[in-house]
């Protein structure tokens, strides 16, 4: 029973959506404090790059890799971020869509290292030596009635989303944070928010940080669950396919981009039957969006009016659960 | 908080679970009816290909091939095959969710496709360990057969056609100093550039310079003056068509008139229409000549031009003989089983299709001979 329930497909679509969700939270918390940043794809690049090099040429394990390509990403979010500071608005979208190309290039260029267009292939698969090192303990997935590769796919899915069950519980619990207020306050009205005793300037640094390190960490993901990555695959494209889970699902409130990213990635493979056609429905249902809910799916008023409808129970106890959102 | 906690993980899993059930509503269906029935076997192949998008044309020219062939070897009555295609859309996450599909909900027994070499090398060691045949009809790079034992191809690598390329174009214009030029942010060109590269090594010519250019440039005079310059006998230029014509078409209003040496990309009918006479001396290496004197090459060429309108190109022509090799594996194995097919693939040699003489080498990887072709007075002709 259990064992035809996993189907690999339908873990690995679900996969796909638990990275993209990352990826929107990443855009989310830098758009939190009304900054406007396109680097997302650029920072994701750097985190896949450095843990696919680390661990192909080192031999590092996986875990190493990601935390330091997390850790890579966040680096050059601070570098990045504070000189970038001075911009605003759309100033800022262009100066991080163009950092993210310059990362691409180097890509594309830095053969030695990188070997160019060409891409690395053979990242180790983080299921596939999840599944090695159990075995070298004397594990078989035959105990649970599984396939090795339904095996592989589940723990890959598993661990993906207890990382983004982690990481949205993290923000949610910084927005009802002293951060968080401050975020907001900065996102309101800059001037105000200085004139309040609101270190702006160590602020927007940090959120600058936190999306280009959640990117990045994203970015790990995708490249041992993909093994296999190209500087292609971090071109401009992937900044506004980002963009769109936020601008899709809404900015203002965590579960927006993450709605966004899970209706855009289930979207167009629901829509397979049709093929060719399912990305004319793709566009179509953004300028529909766009049209008739500029401000994205899921906002405030939509997140209360479902806690009325369904979570009765959470507002009798708690006192901070209406505003945390 | 607790409670909180609670709530995140229970909306979490109905999203999850949302997903799951959003994917799901197909039934697999491959077991039964993959069986023999009275002689015929019958198999359902997938094919991952790139339909919608920037590339589509590759993949509708694939697609097209495999339905001509498909008609073809069903009304021959040996094999009855069923085709199940499905969008990569030229992303990789996209042709791996594909081929999941393909290989875990539709259960084919085996997958042609996909269309990029990048696409393959995500797609490929995925089949590679759920045991499925997969063969690539239009994926040129280095080390794609090389992935595991059931990826194999049957397009012909840059590695075969370059070199063959550059031999001829030696023995006949005496050449000694070559100029290289290639794009190096596109994975095609860059892998065609590190073949040219080895390949003219390998054949004691000196190269003068090696110049790069980016997708989308228009302006590559700068490149030319220095080539120029260099005097080199012949020019080796991995470029896609689009870029390439231009490239000789500025090169032949500069006075360049050395004969270029194409890659895969460069080699399509567009590059008369966009460069015109600047267009001749071009030599590339192509394993389709849909001139070829032969009826199988002039049945096909007839057949595909009544039913899509159109000449067919080198990737409907491989798709169609990819198709009949799929075929002759089934009849051979007797019946439609992952492993038995593979073996029967590995086992192919000789078969005779519209690209000529084709067999799989012990990787998988393809043996035939090339046709050298050259521009000549605005049309393709075979180089002597």
């Amino acid at each position: 029973m259990l064992a035809e329930l996993i189907n690999p497909y339908y873990l690995q679509v679900a996969s796909f959506v638990l990275i993209n969700i990352i990826l929107g939270i990443s855009i989310y918390i830098t758009l939190s404090t009304g900054q406007l940043s396109l680097a997302s794809a650029g920072f994701m690049g750097i985190g896949a790059y450095t843990s696919a090099l680390l661990t192909l040429n080192f031999d590092l394990p996986i875990i190493v890799g990601v935390l330091a390509g997390t850790l890579m990403a966040g680096l050059f979010g601070v570098i990045i971020g504070i000189p970038t500071l001075r911009l605003k608005g759309v100033y800022l979208a262009i100066v991080t869509l163009g950092f993210g190309e310059v990362i691409r290039v180097i890509f594309v260029n830095w053969e030695s290292l990188t070997k160019g267009a060409v891409g690395l292939s053979g990242i180790p698969h983080m299921g596939r030596e999840i599944l090695k090192t159990l075995k070298g303990f004397g594990f078989d997935p035959q105990v649970l009635g599984l396939q090795n590769n339904q095996f592989i796919f589940m723990t890959i899915f598993l661990l993906l989303l207890f990382i983004t069950i982690g990481i949205i519980q993290f923000f949610r619990r910084q927005n009802s944070s002293r951060v968080g207020r401050a975020f907001a306050a900065i996102k309101l009205d800059e001037q105000a928010a200085e004139s309040m005793g609101i270190n702006i300037t160590y602020y927007k640094v940090l959120a600058f940080a936190q999306g280009a390190l959640v990117a990045g960490f994203a970015g790990t993901l995708f490249a041992h669950v993909l093994a296999y990555i190209s500087p292609a695959d971090f071109a401009y494209h992937r900044a506004v396919e980002i963009l769109i889970f936020a601008v899709f699902g809404g900015s203002e409130v965590i579960w927006g981009p993450v709605f966004g990213a899970l209706f855009l990635t289930v979207m167009p493979e629901v829509l397979r039957f049709i093929s060719e056609y399912r990305y004319m429905i793709y566009g179509l249902v953004i300028i529909i969006m766009m049209a008739v809910r500029p401000q994205g799916l899921i906002d405030v008023n939509i997140i209360n009016w479902i806690k009325t409808k369904v979570g009765k129970r959470g507002q009798k106890h708690g006192t901070s659960n209406t505003k945390n959102l | 908080m607790r409670k909180q906690f609670k709530k995140i993980i229970q909306l979490t899993t109905l999203s999850s679970l949302l997903v799951l059930t959003a994917c799901g509503g197909n039934e697999p269906a491959g077991d039964q009816d993959a069986q023999t029935e009275g002689g015929a076997v019958k198999a359902d192949i997938g094919v991952v290909s790139y339909i919608s998008g920037p590339g589509a044309a590759y993949g509708e020219a694939i697609t097209n091939g495999l339905k001509l062939a498909q008609e073809e070897i069903n009304s021959n009555g040996e094999v009855e095959i069923n085709l199940v295609v499905e969008d990569s859309a030229g992303k990789q996450d996209q042709a791996l969710t594909a081929a999941q599909k393909l290989m875990n909900s539709e259960n084919v027994t085996a997958i042609i496709g996909p269309t990029l070499s990048t696409e393959m090398n995500v797609v490929g060691p995925e089949a590679d360990i759920n045991g499925v045949p997969i063969m690539g009809t239009s994926t040129t790079a280095e080390g794609i057969p090389q992935i595991g034992e059931y990826v194999f191809r049957n397009s012909l690598p840059e590695a075969l056609a370059i070199p063959a390329a550059i031999d001829k174009a030696m023995e006949k214009y005496d050449a000694k100093k070559v100029a290289i030029l290639y794009g190096n942010d596109d994975v095609f060109t860059k892998s065609g550039f590190d073949t040219m590269k080895a390949a003219a090594e390998e054949k004691g010519l000196e190269i003068l310079t090696i110049e790069t250019f980016q997708k989308g440039q228009s302006d590559y005079n700068a490149q030319l003056t220095k080539i120029k310059g260099l005097n080199p006998d012949l020019i080796l230029a991995s470029a896609l068509y689009n870029e390439g014509a231009v490239i000789m078409g500025q090169a032949r209003k500069m006075g360049i008139d050395v004969p270029f040496v194409g890659g895969n990309g460069f080699n399509s009918p567009e590059v008369i229409n966009i460069a015109g006479d600047a267009a001749n001396g071009l030599i590339v290496a192509t394993p389709w000549y849909g001139e070829k004197d032969d009826q199988k090459v002039q049945d096909f060429v007839t057949k595909y031009e009544e039913e899509y309108g159109k000449k067919p190109d080198q990737f409907a022509a491989q798709a169609y003989d990819a198709l009949y090799i799929m075929a002759e594996a089934l009849k051979n194995a007797g019946e439609a089983d992952r492993d038995a097919v593979r073996d029967a693939l590995a086992e192919i040699q000789g078969f005779n299709g519209i690209l000529g003489e084709f067999s799989f080498d012990e990787e998988g990887d393809v043996v035939m001979e090339p046709t050298v072709l050259v521009i000549e007075g605005g049309a393709f002709k075979v180089f002597e």
